[in-house]
């Protein structure tokens, strides 16, 4: 008994924000933020993310284990945009931690450190489906927006913690070395998609489009975040035949029902793509998802 | 935009390495190979300039943008309410941190029972409870961020009751702290008691066309609710542990079983002849002093069970006058549990199930002439729902309900009660649902007042759509 007790009050200590609290408690909204966080924040940061890589982050769950973590929080990254619009304001309510609310200087929503595609400047309505009216919030499947983001973090955490800020800028430097690096690699092995018309299920994509020079004619929802139906699936049999379509891209999380009826009726490849650092298990890295993304189109052929 | 310095990079090792065989010495190569990393790290440090300053030119150009789209905006006559909003909501009025949102509540239905029974058989205030159609409630909701310092947010109701009259009511109107330190929250206004879970539900938000008859019966039929202020608390315990302790006034249409004027309706009605003595006396107790006010308090744990089961377990207490005598009070206590499973992979947050189960006790110290009596009520329920397939659940809920003392004080919420509610729902966006539930209910209250039902058979339908902003949704 005295043992539990004991094991409760350091349990209670080491949550109180301040007296454990070397480095820098950052919570991310999904597990990319988080990945480009720890490669820039090293040692000096405990970085993680309150979603997994395996989810579609528009439907998380404010679960209570989430608000537990963003009360420990010392910043908050949020992908913004309003992807986390239906489940971070519920637990940025619960958290009532004032240090990462929006506007604080623990708050950083990177969506601020990019420039968005498909902002909506003319009317939006919930008829035209799940529309993001800031613009399309899956920027970081641009590794050149991951750039971009890391230094968005590293300037904020040189700003949160003084001391390291040598060790941020150092990191920043190298994630950026090696990305540049990588980059003409990634676009090499993707060479063959150049111009190539492809079909994606969720508009969630046009950013990798925009990276290796592929176009996305049409997708399997008839309207972002509708479910397909009999009609647009024909629909797009058609499109698919009219243009050429040799290959259908989506996130693991998608039902494949549509798919199988599109490679059944037109033979368009239905390549799944690891859409986060976490989608599949292997993938840990910022850097790594682009390989893993490069290897599901690798896997699905001949390209051309 | 960031494309020149990798073009730059990738040229020059092109012209690095055709020039590299043509120099055939191995010092020069060594000299050549220095001199090509000197050049690439200048290079390097170039490009990170470069990137700096177009990041710097971005940032003015997205100030810039800001600056005219928000000149364009107002030069142009487009209606205000575009400006932003998506799926779940938020409309930001010309600017202003406000988020406006109307939900619409029709149902339809039939039961095997007159209106006169299957009203008191649904008695909360935003169930369907006659024969055909009824809008069970249109909700006004207006929130937002006041200032760095509070949140608000206020609820009107407007509801067609069994008489078809139109009725106005003011749910909810209170503000939150945003900034207080050591993860303490205060609440003030009108409010739902933070008392287990159902409690705090709008009638839009439960998974079934009614509320349960336990939490009615026990809670009240609009719900336990009055002005009063509250301070809750985030424990640092190393998992979710939220203590709320509550003082609201005990007095009003919507505290039942404290000072409430239906307690004499439906929870004593008149048979003991006590009031008719209240009533010759003619004052109803008021409230005098802080004890006369109602006490809540709750403890609420949640915890991951796994990466795909959470839960949250809570407790829940209140304590208040009643107006038998100057010194009766009214105790409730409650402990509910909420479990949901959902694969980490979902689709649209489909397929998952959930379970909940509440259970609520009231002791209502009766205090009369003929003597005191400690009037006990209880029930529990519980319910599961399975979204088996994106945007179609199924649910099934359990609900009983008894209570002593029956001789003296019986009716339809005090008699022994049950019911099971199969329903099905789709919903074919967030904003819109369609709901199909079967009722069927076992009760004694009609044959104790002569009648001879003792079951009933309902079918209802139920339409919900919303507009605008709604909350996000919590677990």
């Amino acid at each position: 008994m005295r043992r539990f007790l004991l094991a409760l009050c350091l349990a209670v200590l080491g949550g109180w924000p301040g007296i454990a609290a070397a480095r820098v408690d950052i919570v991310a909204t999904t597990t990319d933020l988080a990945a480009i966080a720890r490669a820039v924040g090293g040692g000096d940061v405990v970085a993680v993310s309150l979603t997994s890589g395996a989810a579609d982050p528009h439907f998380a769950a404010a679960k209570p284990s989430m608000i537990r973590r963003v009360f420990d929080a010392d910043l908050l990254l949020s992908v913004g945009a309003e992807l986390e619009v239906g489940w971070l304001p519920a637990v940025l309510q619960a958290a009532r931690n004032p240090r990462v609310l929006p506007g604080r200087s623990g708050h950083l929503d990177l969506s601020t450190a990019v420039v968005l595609r498909d902002a909506r400047t003319g009317p939006v309505s919930r008829a035209m489906g799940h529309v993001h009216a800031a613009g399309n919030p899956h920027y970081w499947l641009d590794p050149r927006n991951g750039r971009l983001i890391a230094a968005a973090i590293a300037a904020r955490l040189e700003r949160l913690d003084p001391n390291n800020a040598a060790g941020y800028r150092s990191r920043l430097a190298a994630f950026t070395a090696d990305l540049d690096q990588r980059i003409p690699v990634w676009r090499d092995k993707l060479a063959p998609l150049a111009g190539r018309p492809v079909i994606a299920y969720h508009e969630s994509l046009v950013y990798l489009a925009s990276a290796f020079g592929f176009e996305i004619v049409d997708e399997v929802e008839p309207l972002p975040g509708v479910a397909p139906t009999a009609a647009h699936l024909s629909g797009l049999v058609a499109t698919i035949r009219d243009r050429g379509v040799r290959l259908l891209i989506m996130e693991p999380y998608y039902e494949r029902r549509s798919a199988a009826f599109l490679e059944d009726k037109t033979g368009v490849r239905p390549v799944i793509i690891p859409q986060s650092v976490g989608a599949l298990p292997d993938v840990k890295t910022y850097p790594g998802l682009f390989d893993a993304i490069v290897a599901a189109f690798a896997e699905a052929g001949n390209l051309r | 935009m960031v494309a020149g310095p990798f073009r730059r990079a990738a040229l020059g090792a092109v012209v690095a390495s055709v020039l590299l065989p043509a120099s055939a010495g191995a010092d020069e190569l060594g000299d050549l190979k220095q001199a090509l990393e000197t050049a690439k790290q200048q290079m390097k440090e170039m490009e990170a300039v470069h990137r700096r300053q177009i990041e710097a030119l971005e940032g003015r150009v997205r100030a810039v943008e800001r600056r005219s789209n928000a000149a364009a905006n107002a030069a142009t006559t487009q209606p205000p309410a575009q400006a932003s909003k998506d799926q779940h909501g938020s409309y930001s009025i010309g600017g202003l941190d406000l988020d406006l949102g109307v939900t619409a509540d029709l149902a339809a239905g039939g039961s095997s029972v007159p209106n006169s029974i299957l009203s008191q058989l649904q008695a909360a205030d935003h169930d369907p409870n006659k024969n055909g159609f009824r809008l069970k409630s249109l909700e006004w909701i207006a929130s937002g961020t006041v200032d760095p310092y509070f949140d608000a947010q206020a609820t009107l109701a407007l509801q067609i009751d069994a008489e078809g009259e139109t009725k106005l009511e003011l749910e909810e109107a209170f503000a939150t702290t945003r900034g207080l330190p050591y993860g303490l929250q205060a609440k003030a206004g009108m409010y739902f008691t933070e008392f287990g879970r159902a409690n705090t539900q709008h009638s839009h938000e439960w998974a079934f066309v009614d509320q349960s008859f336990v939490a009615t019966r026990l809670l009240g039929p609009d719900g336990l609710r009055s002005p009063g202020a509250r301070l809750s608390w985030l424990t640092p315990l190393p998992f979710f542990s939220e203590i709320t302790v509550g003082v609201q006034n005990s007095d009003g249409e919507t505290v039942f079983g404290f000072l409430s004027e239906e307690n004499e309706e439906l929870l004593i009605p008149a048979g003991g002849g006590e009031e008719e003595e209240e009533e010759e006396g003619g004052d109803k107790r008021q409230i005098r002093n802080l004890g006369d006010l109602l006490y809540s308090a709750r403890w609420l744990n949640g915890f991951d069970l796994s990466d795909t089961v959470s839960m949250n377990i809570g407790v829940s207490g209140a304590i208040g006058p009643n107006d038998t005598d100057a010194n009766a009070d009214t105790f409730l206590l409650g402990s509910d549990i909420y479990i949901k499973w959902q694969p980490v992979s979902n689709e649209r947050g489909f397929p998952f199930v959930s379970l909940q189960a509440e259970g609520i006790l009231r002791e209502f110290e009766f205090r009369g002439e003929d003597g005191d009596e400690d009037l006990e009520d209880y029930g529990f329920y519980t319910q599961a729902l399975w979204g088996f397939k994106p945007g179609w659940v199924a649910g099934l809920r359990f609900g009983y309900a008894d209570a002593n003392d029956q001789d003296l004080f019986n009716g339809p919420f005090r008699d022994e009660r049950m019911r099971l509610s199969p329903n099905i729902t789709w919903y074919p966006s967030e904003n819109s649902l369609i709901r199909l539930q079967y009722n069927r209910d076992w009760f004694d209250f009609d044959e104790d007042a002569g009648g001879d039902e003792d079951t009933a058979d309902t079918i209802w339908v139920q339409f919900v759509w919303s507009l605008g902003a709604h909350a996000a949704h919590g677990f």
